[in-house]
């Protein structure tokens, strides 16, 4: 510990000259070196030694950074019991949409055309988030509401990853309660390759009926399957086949007029991936990977997906 | 898709007859080629698809606001296919004003979803009277055939 002290402050402190306490620091007997401000600093056994040879006693508080009676007190009044802070759940924060960042602004709910749906609120999702009401907000249908349109995310001055954060939320809800058909689609697809698990057959027999009728307006036209070296390779929504065949003939037709060297994968064509609305990231992986698996064993080199 | 079919029409390799589409026409911004694309992957399709529009349709007008700031059809987010119609039909209003504002008869979408929102539902639910295509659809109802 130290004593801190001005050399007219010490003099009148021990009723001497200021040019005393100089000498006496510049002759050493004054162990004090010189401290900021034209102040000067010595250890408080010197200045208590100090003070026992002048017969004084130092100055109340200065060999305490508080008086006991006033820290005995203070606590008194701070009679808490311990509190322990807890760690925020790994289920939010794990996610790198930076919602630690966001400032409870409300421009996203302002941008947001759902805001105020069954309370559905950008701002509020991010605020529960962060505030640990995990089982409050898993338990909502907001994030699945959420068209993921992203003009929240648009308007956000901190760029929290809003949707992104949506589609981790979506992500955490137990696969059979995923609402709708997306998630049976999705394993409708890895089991059969395309998320309406229409079968190879049928699909290749109407292609080839659709190629035939086109061919009349089209001369030559036929539809290449799975034709090795061609440039693009061309996925498919499995709607078309399903609910609007003909509509497919709209890219053929463009195709046949440019000279392109496409093709058509007999197997795993579907061009939808569900995963990325059901938050099913390893499903997701897989359909792509069948994608570029296709890429590979045909040879080509750039894939077309009309989504 | 937007490169390719630009590909093409800069190449020479298709042709498109600009008096079929006369109609007054606008261009529908999905969200995922825009401002998802921009986010993801450092560039938005806005433009693109407005070009290839524009080389199609001689009386084209944008929604307002375009681009970035445009509205999502509503069915976004595999909406089209969750047991949500109210939300998605409610979502879907500020496109539905959007369209109606712009006085197109036709309006041209470059995605599945958006296509069957505006298509299906949109035009249906607020009575617009719209025609709705593709964008391959329209450039494939645009060729003049080989020169
Ligand atoms: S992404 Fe979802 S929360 Fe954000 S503006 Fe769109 S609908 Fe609203
Ligand atoms: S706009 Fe961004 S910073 Fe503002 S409340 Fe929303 S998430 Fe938070």
């Amino acid at each position: 510990m130290t004593y801190t002290f001005r050399v007219s402050a010490l003099a009148a402190e021990f009723g001497v000259h200021r040019n005393t306490i100089r000498n006496w620091i510049r002759n050493g007997s004054l162990p004090a070196r010189p401290g900021p401000g034209r102040q000067y600093v010595m250890e408080w056994e010197a200045y208590r030694a100090l003070c026992e040879r002048y017969g004084r006693s130092p100055r109340p508080g200065t060999d305490r950074v508080k008086d006991p009676a006033m820290l005995q007190q203070m606590a008194g009044k701070a009679d808490l019991p311990p509190v322990f802070l807890g760690r925020r759940s790994p289920t939010f924060t794990e996610s790198p949409a930076w919602i630690e960042s966001c400032l409870a602004c409300g421009s996203c709910a302002a941008a947001c055309p759902i805001s105020g749906v069954d309370g559905l609120d950008p701002c509020r999702i991010i605020r529960m988030a962060l505030l640990d009401l995990e089982e409050e907000l898993l338990a909502t249908d907001w994030p699945w509401k959420c068209t993921l349109c992203g003009r929240c995310e648009e308007s956000c001055p901190m760029a929290v990853g809003i949707v992104g954060f949506m589609r981790h939320i979506r992500s955490l809800r137990d696969r059979e309660r995923v609402p709708g058909p997306i998630h049976s689609g999705v394993t409708t697809c890895l089991e059969r390759g395309n998320n309406l698990g229409i079968p190879e057959q049928d699909f290749l027999a109407l292609l080839d009926d659709l190629g035939r009728e086109l061919a009349l307006s089209c001369p030559g036209f036929t539809v290449p399957v799975d034709r090795y070296g061609a440039r693009l390779l061309v996925t498919i929504n499995s709607k078309e086949p399903f609910t609007e065949p003909d509509s497919m003939k709209w890219w053929w037709r463009i195709f046949h007029e440019a000279g392109e060297s496409w093709t058509i994968a007999s197997s795993n064509w579907e061009g939808v991936n569900w995963g990325f609305f059901s938050g099913d990231d390893e499903a997701m992986r897989t359909i792509v990977g069948r994608m570029v698996d296709n890429l590979q064993r045909l040879n080509c080199s750039a894939l077309l997906l009309p989504e | 898709m937007f490169d390719l079919l630009q590909e093409y029409i800069d190449q020479d390799r298709i042709r498109l007859d600009r008096t079929i589409h006369t109609g007054r026409t606008t261009y529908h911004d999905p969200c995922n080629y825009g401002r998802r694309s921009q986010q993801l992957f450092g560039h938005g399709y806005f433009e693109e698809g407005r070009a290839i529009t524009r080389a199609c349709c001689p009386d084209f007008v944008d929604m307002q606001p375009p681009g970035a700031d445009n509205y999502c059809c509503g069915a976004g987010g595999g909406l089209w296919s969750m047991p949500y119609a109210a939300e998605r039909v409610f979502h879907g209003r500020l496109k539905a004003r959007q369209i109606r504002e712009t006085g197109a008869r036709l309006v041209i979408a470059p995605c599945h979803n958006c296509r069957d929102q505006i298509l299906r539902s949109l035009n249906r639910e607020y009575e617009l009277d719209i025609e709705v295509k593709y964008l391959w659809q329209l450039v494939a109802d645009s060729l003049a055939g080989p020169s």
